[in-house]
């Protein structure tokens, strides 16, 4: 892997921990919502269900969100400008921030995984480790997908307006609050492009039927492609400043 | 001719346009090595988009550019120092972050030498007493400071400078200019985009720009002589060319 890759990974780590109030909303915010979708569930086995797609969705949120608008500001405070005139390729660039901004995102995975398991009382079959492993490759996907959809944003309030576009009808069409097979047959089709509907079908077969990732190599095979794909695009589609 | 002896700069016949207006129209320079080329014209005249297409941001529509002999890529990017018109700099990290940064993405790859060398630069553009400082708290003149820090870090035997001296108060302006003649006098190139009158007199060379194109080009004093008038000043030389070569009360 070229230095470079990790000079700017250091570099986006770095940014992100001298800024403390965003750490802090990084670690404090998706407690805060855990919390409250925990508590508006009287029924446990309902909670049970629905955790594992949670799990997902936030991962894929929150990874896309931060990635993104981050992402963003690199280009509209002209710092970009200044990377695509140096040596550094595009995929560096890309891999950098992927990660950059895994480790924090990792982070926030673990403490929603372990506060869901052990706050919320939400019961699991399958390993806890191999539920992380899955994350990871989600965090990989929403990462990347916030790299892509920030070249179509020229400022963060244009970012947030994907957030309606790209994370809630996936809510909606990927199973996470009802089962994709309920749904008219043209949104199941949908449902089967959508990365949500893989992330949440992996992470429900091993939390609830305690299948294993060999079990899940489908559904894992499926994100891994699309965070494989996803980055070259995001690489090639690279923009240099945000009135490009 | 070896890549070598070329000049630092050709452009031929440059074009490009955005959104189908013209801003580059078929733009012929050369710049010879050594030398601080100035590019001067009011805001609009195609200077940034010039620096832009000479950096290898932007491709031209028609036309060739060699830098150093070679076509603008990343090949070649490591002998470019690039300090664009806005900041770009890293605002929560410090001073000596950004340098640090810039000089590791230009594979100062010495431990003791990146160090030695980060301190050199943060020390030329006098900022070491606040290297630990972050650039979110500095202001716009020091800010400028630190970007020019981060274009030189490794360098480069050709400097492209958007606009350097703006916001700097005169007593900076002076110091940068003092700085970039030194750079030259050590066989570097420098293009230094400008649209003050004050920057131009410090320049070997300068091109005048005005809708896309070069209306003129030559030595200060070639440009002042060109006018017919021994007193006349740089705006008076800009001036005439822009009026066609004609004075202004001609025109």
């Amino acid at each position: 892997m070229p230095s470079r890759v990790f000079t700017i990974a250091a570099r986006v780590m770095r940014q992100l921990i001298r800024d403390r109030r965003t750490m802090a909303l990084i670690l404090i915010v998706p407690l805060v919502v855990m919390s409250l979708i925990g508590l508006s569930f009287p029924e446990s086995h309902v909670l049970d269900y629905i955790a594992p797609a949670l799990l997902a969705t936030l991962a894929l949120f929150f990874g896309f969100l931060l990635t993104g608008i981050s992402f963003l500001r690199e280009r509209s405070q002209g710092t970009m400008e200044r990377l695509m005139a140096s040596p550094v390729s595009r995929l560096d660039i890309v891999i950098g921030y992927l990660f950059g901004f895994f480790i924090f995102a990792l982070v926030q995975t673990l403490i929603i995984l372990l506060f869901t398991i052990y706050v919320l009382d939400v019961t699991y079959h399958g390993d806890l480790w191999q539920i992380f492993v899955f994350q990871i490759v989600v965090i990989t996907g929403a990462v990347n997908l916030g790299i892509f959809i920030s070249t179509f944003a020229r400022n963060e309030f244009q970012m947030v307006q994907f957030i309606p576009l790209i994370i809630i009808p996936q809510i909606f069409l990927c199973g996470v609050i009802w089962p994709v097979e309920q749904m008219p047959d043209y949104l199941q089709w949908l449902s089967t492009i959508l990365p949500l509907t893989y992330a949440v079908d992996g992470l429900r077969n091993i939390m609830l039927s305690g299948e294993n990732l060999i079990d899940v190599g489908v559904e894992l095979a499926v994100l891994v492609g699309f965070a494989v794909a996803i980055s070259i695009v995001a690489a090639i589609t690279l923009r240099r400043g945000a009135s490009d | 001719m070896h890549q070598f002896d070329r000049p630092a700069v050709e452009i031929d016949k440059v074009s490009f346009s955005y959104n189908n207006l013209k801003v580059i129209d078929e733009l012929s320079l050369q710049v010879p090595r050594g030398t601080s080329f100035g590019l001067l014209g009011p805001n609009g005249a195609g200077k940034t988009t010039l620096i832009r297409l000479l950096v290898g941001l932007l491709r031209p529509r028609f036309g060739s550019i060699r830098i150093l002999g070679q076509k603008p890529s990343r090949k070649m990017a490591h002998l470019i120092g690039y300090m664009p018109q806005l900041h770009s700099l890293y605002s929560e990290l410090s001073v000596i972050q950004n340098v640090e940064f810039f000089a590791r993405i230009y594979r100062l790859t010495d431990k003791t030498e990146r160090s030695r060398r980060v301190e050199e630069v943060i020390r030329l553009v006098d900022m070491w007493a606040q290297r630990h400082n972050p650039v979110v708290k500095l202001s716009g003149g020091m800010k400028q400071r630190v970007s020019l820090a981060c274009a030189i870090v490794h360098n480069p035997p050709l400097l492209f400078l958007d606009e350097p001296t703006v916001g700097l108060d005169p007593e900076l302006r002076v110091t940068f200019w003092e700085y970039f003649t030194a750079l030259t006098k050590q066989g570097a190139t420098l293009i230094i985009s400008s649209h003050t009158m004050d920057d131009a007199a410090h320049c070997n060379r300068l091109a005048f720009m005005r809708d896309g194109k070069v209306i003129a080009q030559g030595a200060p004093t070639e440009l002042r002589q060109a006018t017919g008038h021994p007193e006349a000043t740089l705006e008076d030389a800009f001036l005439y060319f822009v009026h066609g070569g004609r004075k202004k009360e001609d025109a």
